[in-house]
């Protein structure tokens, strides 16, 4: 009721704005560029599109622009350039009923230690229009037990939950986590993994960034990766691969008396000569088995070791980020 | 709007109420504005009964050491609470994220310091009233009615003078680090020249004249004053409160200036600035 006569109340914003329709996207970002001092250009021409109710996980190393990106989206930060959209609104304006549909998770953010969690999930919400009642907020994370625990008592784990129960309180429509699970152990991670999923099957929309590629393969609709301040790729976690056009690694150990000249293989192959490995990369390894394995079959060898392996999120990412710009 | 303001009163009174159960669980803030105000005036009002030192307030003559010592030291509490503990929990909020957190939700920035300043000026008058419930039966201090009334006004814009004080303080050390000298370098030299902890009777001129710049002396005078018997009428020391006010005024002026308040939506740089750090 409230937050809707706000939503007519506030004048000044532009046409843009308003509540997003189900054909918007929640963010929309085009050349943002952001530099500190003039010297350093955290984000240099990012584009990013974020759907409704998708999880998109960002990733990319350390000083490649995402803390940048986020604190702009969450109003945090004013960009230098480029155009902005969340939910609709100008971030950098931050008005009030934009952050009332906003949830934020980041890292190093501080609490009154002598709260106890069901005050802090209270307090902390009650600016909301709508929150969610402590007590579920706080079931929801795993601190269903700890409702009356002050939060200086809390492990390290504990607290990063309860900074996730503080996030998702007022039950916004877009929720922003900054390595929602660094520091968890694998039950707490996996707990978080649940609960994550669980928001983003009630619909809501959330952007994550990580250093945690099985987080980003576990939960994420589609990752993106930024690096020097720009969306180097994107994709669906499993497509993502396609586009370093290297889809398989196919290895196996060479048979001995064998030498690298008489096998099938495609130009370009590795041999790895301790322990006779040869490998190579193909985006199309069953038209390049079929003459190797031919080729074995006749002669009655084994290819001792084969594998066609897909590269992993974490490979893909590793050979991405290392390449110069 | 209506809607709105009144939401808004009461989002005011519930972080109110947190932070004065929050200073409730905070030994060092017990300490300072609860337990060693009371302790100073048991001590010193026991070594000194039957003792009578020059009376603050205007009405000049002597006064029993109790009528002088407790309200003083009630003051030294009230501004232990508002003053310091504003500066340190603000500057120490800011380092801490805490801001950054706040900024976050729709919870709008004046409101979160609006709690901290009324909720200091609450525990600070409910010290100072503390020290009077001892110091009425263990050391035969006079409450006298006439006065009450500007006691009353006097310890309300003396607590508010120090909050907004304290909130500019804060707005301009750079680290919660930083904020404990500050906090200090500038309560205690006053506190001593301002006639918290004894008369400035025989000071030199130019100390006194120092004093009297400041707002902390004008509060202990105008306080004190309210229980010096010879003291006319209700008590009133109107320069003092003007003095009060003024400072009031200033403080309210580079907390507002510095920390920019939300009434313009295009430009709330300062504000972010300075919440982020």
């Amino acid at each position: 009721m409230i937050a809707k006569s706000l939503h007519v109340g506030a004048g000044g914003r532009s046409a843009l704005a308003g509540p997003p329709r189900e054909d918007q996207p929640a963010i929309r970002v085009a050349g943002l560029r952001k530099s500190y001092d003039g010297v350093v250009q955290a984000l240099d021409g990012l584009d990013l599109e974020v759907r409704r109710g998708e999880l998109l996980a960002v990733l990319g190393p350390n000083g490649a622009g995402k803390t940048t990106l986020v604190e702009i989206l969450e109003g945090h930060r004013e960009a230098d350039a480029g155009e902005v959209r969340v939910l609709g609104f100008d971030p950098s304006r931050r008005e009030r009923e934009f952050r009332a549909r906003i949830g934020i998770v980041l890292q190093e953010e501080g609490l009154d230690p002598a709260l106890t969690v069901r005050e802090a999930i209270e307090l902390y919400s009650a600016a909301y229009p709508d929150p969610r009642p402590a007590g579920e907020v706080a079931e929801l994370v795993g601190l269903g037990d700890r409702g009356n625990a002050r939060v200086q008592t809390l492990s390290g784990g504990q607290r990063r939950r309860l900074d996730l129960a503080l996030g998702i309180a007022g039950d916004p429509e877009l929720l922003f986590l900054d390595e929602p699970t660094t520091g968890f152990d694998p039950a707490a991670r996996r707990q978080s993994w649940e609960l994550i999923a669980r928001l983003r099957a009630l619909g809501k929309t959330i952007l994550l960034t990580t250093h945690y590629m099985d987080e980003a393969q576990q939960l994420a609709d589609r990752v993106v990766v930024i690096a020097h301040g720009r969306v180097i790729a994107q994709g669906s976690p499993d497509t993502l691969g396609r586009r370093t056009g290297e889809a398989a690694v196919v290895a196996f150990r060479l048979p001995d008396g064998v030498d690298i000249s008489d096998v099938p293989v495609p130009a370009g192959a590795d041999l790895e000569p301790l322990e006779r490995r040869l490998s190579f990369r193909t985006a199309t390894p069953t038209r390049e088995l079929l003459p190797l394995l031919a080729w074995a079959a006749a002669r009655d060898v084994e290819l001792e070791g084969l594998t066609v392996s897909r590269p992993s999120l974490e490979d893909i990412y590793l050979q991405l980020t290392e390449e110069p710009a | 709007m209506i809607l709105r303001a009144r939401s808004d009163l009461s989002l005011l009174g519930r972080w109110v109420a947190a932070r004065v159960r929050l200073t409730l669980r905070n030994p060092r803030a017990l300490m300072f504005t609860f337990v060693f105000p009371l302790i100073l005036m048991a001590v010193f009002n026991g070594l000194n009964s039957g003792g009578t030192v020059a009376a603050m307030g205007d009405a000049g003559g002597k006064v029993a050491f109790a009528q002088f010592y407790t309200p003083s030291i009630g003051i030294f509490g009230l501004a232990s609470a508002c003053y310091t503990g504003v500066v340190l929990g603000i500057a120490s909020a800011r380092d801490t994220g805490l801001l950054k957190r706040v900024r976050g939700t729709p919870l709008p920035l004046p409101i979160y310091l609006g709690a901290w300043v009324i909720g200091a000026a609450l525990t600070g008058i409910v010290a100072v009233v503390l020290l009077f419930v001892v110091a009425v039966p263990a050391f035969g201090v006079h409450v006298y009615g006439r006065m009450l009334p500007a006691a009353v006004v006097t310890l309300a814009l003396g607590a508010a003078t120090l909050a907004a004080l304290g909130l500019a303080v804060a707005s301009l050390v750079r680290t919660a680090e930083q904020a404990v000298p500050v906090a200090q370098l500038t309560f205690l030299p006053l506190s001593f020249i301002s006639g918290v902890f004894f008369p400035l009777e025989g000071a030199p001129d130019w100390v006194v004249h120092v004093a009297h710049t400041f707002p902390l002396f004008h509060i202990v005078n105008a306080f004190d004053a309210c229980f010096a018997p010879q003291t006319a009428g209700g008590g009133w020391s109107v320069h003092d409160l003007a003095g009060i006010a003024l400072w009031g005024a200033i403080g309210l002026a580079v907390a507002a200036r510095r920390l920019h308040a939300e009434p313009d939506p295009h430009d709330r740089r300062p504000l972010r600035a300075w919440a982020l750090r």
